[in-house]
């Protein structure tokens, strides 16, 4: 079974079978070195002789100094002048507070120590993410200490003041008091915090003529407007699956990346499991043309084009009507009858669900589906729009061509880059007279403005945010801001009130306005809990209006062009994270780039192998990128991903992947039609770490279908020729269940943000060289896809499976070490004493789970001292030359045991948790002590789907796998 | 033909040999010895500091408690260094003109901090803890020394791992009892050897093989 994203690279017959197998001959091994590791391909010059003993010479003479201790032992120590009582600048602090993702807030803690915000975790108390993060949260703690955030007021690119600013608004601004804001135009990000929306509304009242426009590049306007012919009125749609048994998604984006990612997939982890051990299985059926995370996982999965989902759609409303529906290809009517069925079944305990991206008929189709069904205001819940619905980009690039905006604020958003192609905004903007910029980036948008603001990161201003389900949550600093900068509610009062006032002010101000209840509590509640109470934004109970969705559009000739949000830099706002840019995505592993995603059968049809650059074009725009062929995408549908090909100069971003904004159109930004490709002959190398750190072993992911018999390995143990590592006390362990596991990456951000794990770049990760602890494996699973779809349109069924350090009681690593720097400590940790490390990586060959990285550029050094003070003081910062790898965050565990030994008291089950387990959305990581009968990783180890990746081996892991799930009867509900 | 070597020069190649060989031994014993001495790791050196704090003076002869200035000892990783404020308690009351304390009034006014010159100092991929230590019956003087009679405060111990591993393997002699922890005094009573197990029981401080895995101190 070899992993995703695997693909035969022509000539070369590498991992035919799904075994590792160089080619025979020395040319052919290096003509695929070439072609695979580029990077290592200067390699291939064997150095002679002489060369050689020089370098060893010379490495041998210098081996001494590796051993020198870098660390100044006569630093300073710089204690503050005034310190508050019982604290000191080591005392951890936890706020709680949200991460933003488009507007949309994420409940989290963020946990500092000296003043300095180091790490993000869930906030179990935060009604929707109830304890989950997600990668953009995770990844968000590093964006803030990133240097090349903007750090300057900036008047026509070059660097000024605030007060040059605001003498400069002097008389702009005495002109809108006096004529109503006429003329001014406020273009705005994606926003959901009611105190702003609360700000522009007044100073919509105090100047009525000004205009409010939004730009939101991953829009939710099909979904308002499919609520809107629904139910009458635009909604906000958000799920709780807690008793739902089936679940239908149409081009669904319930578990991908996105606002709603942390909630769903915690309230679908948690019906699944809830369902399983009832004996039925909560299933899902999902249909799309771009393979996600929702797909994936999906039990009845197919692979359908937009015209294809949209006659599911329709063909799903009318059976439950009582009609029959569009004719369709027998594998799709199968599907649409299985998931009617299933629906049928679980009148009032389903949900069907359409993504962002699906066309309006689909999602006006999922609306109508849920209201006859019975589970609008069970399982299906609305409240109103929760994101800012100003006039559109489009509109406001017509109006800027006609003159009519005079001034215009563009505030936390970059339109000049992220604006569908069509509207050529930036030519727009120059017949703009006064364009003022506000953003965290000197982004590309800045450039074109006449005076640019830096904004301030959430971890250092005072906000607020609803998350998906209408809860209102504070958004608290952390840290004073690092580079200047203004809130937007501090930019929009410094332009509209008499006297400017701070973002703490402005919040407070519309909070504790707020009518009822006891004002001081409401905000110390707010403090505590991260959620203002009473500020939830009440549930809607609407009834379905009369009407249908619009039919079937006409199937189109040509290739459809599909536009995603990248899974991990999204529509571009996070591209300047390292850390994101450096994470696989879940399906490609692609790391640095974009590609063009296309069908295995246009692929073959086209002739394109993986990395051929094509040019696409539509709309008389086009772009060109590399070829990535992924199974389980729609024929005659080419993805595109937003969020790369960004220009703005000096930025980490710049110049990574191409851009796919230019071919988006403004009235449907999600896909485009009449699409061409063509190959231009070149090829690159793609950089995806799929072939990566390969397990030679059988069974690597277990699958249980509900009611067989267990596929675990039981209780037994094989016998062994070594002693046992028997605990003295505490035994720690981790078991990981698959079936709750959706591939969502924050746990690989989360191991990155507490462990210091470095950042290597695009070349290195061509080598092999990425440093990631924990990595999180894509694997088809032929059982969950139907019998019937076979070849190149079969869904992509897919188990994902964390791979962390196993720690192995009978650990193979720990023979080859040389000096013992990896060992077994009594508590059952298999540990890597970097002091000891000579670099040897025996142990690295040894491990037949390849967890162990090796550092060998000491790729931590040199970094901009911002980003030095992010780093984890509880974590050694690895040097070159040495070996590293999970830990089980044994600085969590040494903490726990220090706090343990002091007040001489037991650690309770759940005092440890790893930072992988507590990222974790879905909780699908346990971890705890084993020795302890009943902790919660007991029962999970006596779980019997529970097994041991690659067991056969006998080096009884203390990582042990749950079997992922499969319904009783494969294809039927 | 005359004989290129006369009939000693093999002795004196042997000679030669041996002195080259002994030779190297020793520099590499030389080296080693120097570079884990006290004269490098710069112990009884008092580094330059903005104030002359004495311990000597404060906590031998006023009897000041470590806790006072030290507040975290007791529950962090970190003793903690007292801010400007801790010794504006007593500063802003006496000995208010000494020029020696300008810095700290300094720091007080301006609001600026006072940079020290760190003395103890172990490798940035150790991790000791405080807190474990004194609650465990570790005293202060056991790493620092006799704090009470530095006039200057210097490094009493180079901190090399065997120091630490030493009572690692053995903390039976050197665990006290909690109120002898803060004696700089304290040296093992006649009956430790009866006591220090005694304590180590009492303490509940783990066997020597647990107190020696490598994750106790590194991670």
């Amino acid at each position: 079974m070899p992993p995703l994203g695997q693909v035969d690279v022509p000539g070369v017959g590498l991992h035919r079978d799904g075994r590792w197998r160089l080619p025979a001959d020395g040319e052919a091994a290096h003509a695929m070195i070439r072609e695979r590791f580029a990077a290592a391909a200067n390699l291939l010059h064997t150095p002679d002789r002489r060369h050689f003993m020089r370098l060893m010479a010379a490495s041998l003479a210098l081996a001494g100094l590796a051993g020198c201790d870098d660390d100044d032992p006569h630093d300073e120590i710089v204690p503050p002048v005034t310190q508050t009582e019982g604290e000191s600048p080591t005392t951890v602090l936890t706020y709680a507070s949200s991460t933003l993702l488009d507007g949309f807030a994420n409940g989290v803690m963020v946990t500092t120590r000296a003043g300095r915000p180091l790490k993000i975790e869930g906030n179990p108390k935060h009604p929707w993410s109830r304890g989950g993060t997600d990668v953009f949260g995770q990844a968000s703690v590093l964006s803030l200490y990133d240097p090349f955030r903007s750090q300057s007021v900036q008047f026509q690119t070059r660097d000024s003041d605030l007060s040059a600013f605001r003498a400069a608004m002097l008389s702009p601004l005495a002109q809108l008091r006096a004529s109503g804001g006429a003329g001014f135009a406020l273009l705005l990000g994606p926003l959901t915090s009611p105190s702003v929306m609360a700000q522009i509304a007044a100073m919509q009242a105090a100047w009525p003529k000004m205009r409010v426009f939004t730009h939101v590049p991953c829009t939710r306007e099909a979904a308002y407007q499919a609520t809107a012919r629904a139910f009458g009125r635009p909604l906000e749609t958000h799920w709780n699956l807690a008793g739902a048994r089936t679940i239908v998604t149409l081009e669904g984006d319930l578990l991908d990346v996105g606002p709603q990612q942390v909630g769903a997939a915690r309230s679908w982890a948690a019906a699944r499991r809830a369902s399983a051990a009832s004996g039925l299985l909560m299933q899902m059926f999902a249909a799309a043309s771009v393979p996600g995370l929702t797909s994936a996982k999906a039990d009845h999965g197919l692979c359908a084009d937009p015209d294809l989902v949209e006659a599911l759609a329709l063909g799903l409303l009318a059976r439950t009507q009582g009609g029959s529906g569009p004719d369709l290809p027998e594998e799709a009517a199968a599907w649409r009858d299985a998931a009617f069925r299933a629906l049928d079944a679980a009148k009032g305990a389903s949900v069907v669900q359409a993504g962002l991206h699906a066309s309006l008929p689909v999602q006006e189709a999922a609306q109508r589906l849920n209201a006859m069904l019975g589970n609008t205001g069970r399982t299906v819940l609305h409240t109103e729009p929760l994101q800012l619905r100003g006039e559109s980009i489009a509109v406001l690039a017509d109006a800027m061509r006609h003159g009519e905006v005079g001034t215009l604020l563009m505030l936390g958003t970059d339109p000049v880059y992220d604006a569908p192609g069509e509207l050529d905004f930036s030519g727009a903007l120059s017949r703009v007279a006064l364009k003022i910029h506000a953003n965290l980036y000197v982004d590309e948008t800045a450039v074109y403005a006449d005076w640019h603001l830096p904004m301030v990161h959430p971890l250092e201003s005072w906000g607020d945010a609803r998350a998906l389900d209408g809860s209102a949550g504070i958004v608290q600093p952390t840290i004073a801001p690092l580079y200047g900068g203004r809130s937007a509610a501090e930019i929009l009062s410094l332009l509209f009130d008499a006297e400017p006032r701070g973002g703490l002010d402005l919040l407070r101000a519309h909070w504790l306005d707020a009518p009822g209840g006891d004002a001081a509590e409401r905000w110390r509640h707010a403090l505590l809990t991260g959620v203002f109470e009473d500020g939830t934004a009440p549930l809607q109970s609407v009834r379905a209006v009369a009407g249908g969705p619009a039919k079937a559009s006409p199937r189109v000739v040509g290739l459809q062009l599909a536009f995603r949000p990248d899974p991990t830099v999204w529509d571009g706002t996070w591209a300047d994270n390292g850390w994101l840019q450096e994470l696989p995505k879940p399906l490609s592993k692609l790391v640095w780039e974009s590609a063009v995603q296309v069908s295995p059968a246009l692929a073959r049809r086209a002739g394109l192998a993986q990395g051929d650059v094509v040019t696409v074009a539509a709309g008389g725009r086009s772009v060109s990128g590399p070829v990535w062929v992924q199974q389980g995408q729609a024929d005659g549908v080419v993805a595109l991903w937003l969020g790369y090909g960004k220009r703005a100069v000096g930025q980490l971003s710049a110049g990574l992947g191409f851009d796919v904004f230019g071919l988006r159109s403004a009235t449907d930004p999600w896909l485009a039609a009449g699409a061409t490709l063509h190959r231009t002959g070149e090829t690159r190398v793609l950089a995806s770490t799929a072939d990566h750190a390969r397990m030679n072993g059988s069974d690597v992911v277990r699958i249980q279908h509900v009611g067989a018999p267990p596929v675990g390995d039981g209780d037994g143990e094989q016998p062994t020729l070594y002693g046992g590592h028997r605990p003295d006390d505490r035994a720690w362990g981790m078991v990981i269940d698959l079936d709750s596991c959706i591939g969502c990456n924050a746990c690989v951000t989360a191991c990155q943000s507490e462990n210091n794990i470095a950042i290597v770049g695009r070349d290195e990760v061509l080598n092999g060289r990425e440093m990631h602890w924990l990595r999180v494996d894509a694997y088809p699973v032929q059982d969950r896809a139907p019998a019937s779809a076979a070849g190149d349109l079969a869904p992509l069924a897919a188990s994902f499976m964390p791979v962390p350090c196993m720690h192995c009681e009978q650990a193979p690593c720990e023979v080859g070490c040389p000096v013992e720097a990896t060992l077994h400590d009594h508590e059952g940790l298999n540990l890597m004493v970097y002091n000891r490390c000579i670099g040897t990586r025996a142990c690295s060959g040894y491990c037949p789970y390849k967890v162990r990285r090796f550092n060998y550029a000491d790729y931590s050094a040199g970094a901009a001292p911002s980003i030095v003070e992010q780093r984890n003081p509880d974590v050694t910062v690895r040097a070159r030359g040495v070996m590293e790898k999970c830990t089980y965050c044994v600085q969590r565990i040494a903490e726990a045991r220090a706090v343990s030994d002091r007040t001489n008291t037991p650690i309770a089950d759940g005092t440890v948790q790893t930072a992988c387990q507590s990222a974790c959305p879905t909780q699908a990581i346990v971890f705890g002590d084993l020795a302890m009968p009943d902790s919660m990783v007991s029962r999970a180890r006596r779980d019997p789907r529970r097994y041991a990746l690659l067991g056969e081996l006998n080096t009884r892991p203390r990582t042990t796998y749950l079997a992922t799930l499969a319904p009783p009867n494969r294809g039927e509900g | 033909m005359r004989q290129l070597f006369a009939p000693g020069a093999d002795a004196l190649l042997r000679l030669a040999l041996l002195v080259v060989s002994v030779g190297a031994i020793l520099m590499l014993v030389v080296v080693g010895a120097v570079a884990r001495s006290d004269y490098v790791y710069g112990v009884g050196v008092a580094p330059e500091q903005p104030v002359p704090f004495s311990h000597k003076h404060h906590s031998g002869e006023l009897g000041i408690d470590c806790r006072y200035c030290h507040t975290s000892v007791e529950q962090q990783a970190n003793a903690g260094m007292p801010p400007t404020h801790t010794c504006m308690t007593c500063h802003s009351q006496i000995w208010t003109g000494a020029p020696m304390l300008a810095p700290v009034r300094d720091s007080l006014a301006k609001d600026e901090p006072l940079h020290w010159t760190r003395v103890n100092h172990i490798p940035s991929y150790v991790y000791f803890n405080h807190s474990v230590h004194v609650t465990k019956g570790i005293g202060c003087s056991s790493c620092h020394g006799a704090m009470t009679s530095m006039q200057l405060t210097m490094r009493a111990k180079a901190f090399h791992m065997d120091f630490c591993i030493a009572c690692h393997r053995n903390p039976q002699a050197n665990v006290r009892t909690p109120d002898q922890v803060w004696n700089m005094d304290w040296s093992p009573p006649a009956d430790q050897a009866t006591k220090g197990p005694e304590l180590v029981a009492q303490y509940h401080i783990r066997n020597a093989a647990q107190l020696t895995d490598c994750s106790i101190c590194h991670r």
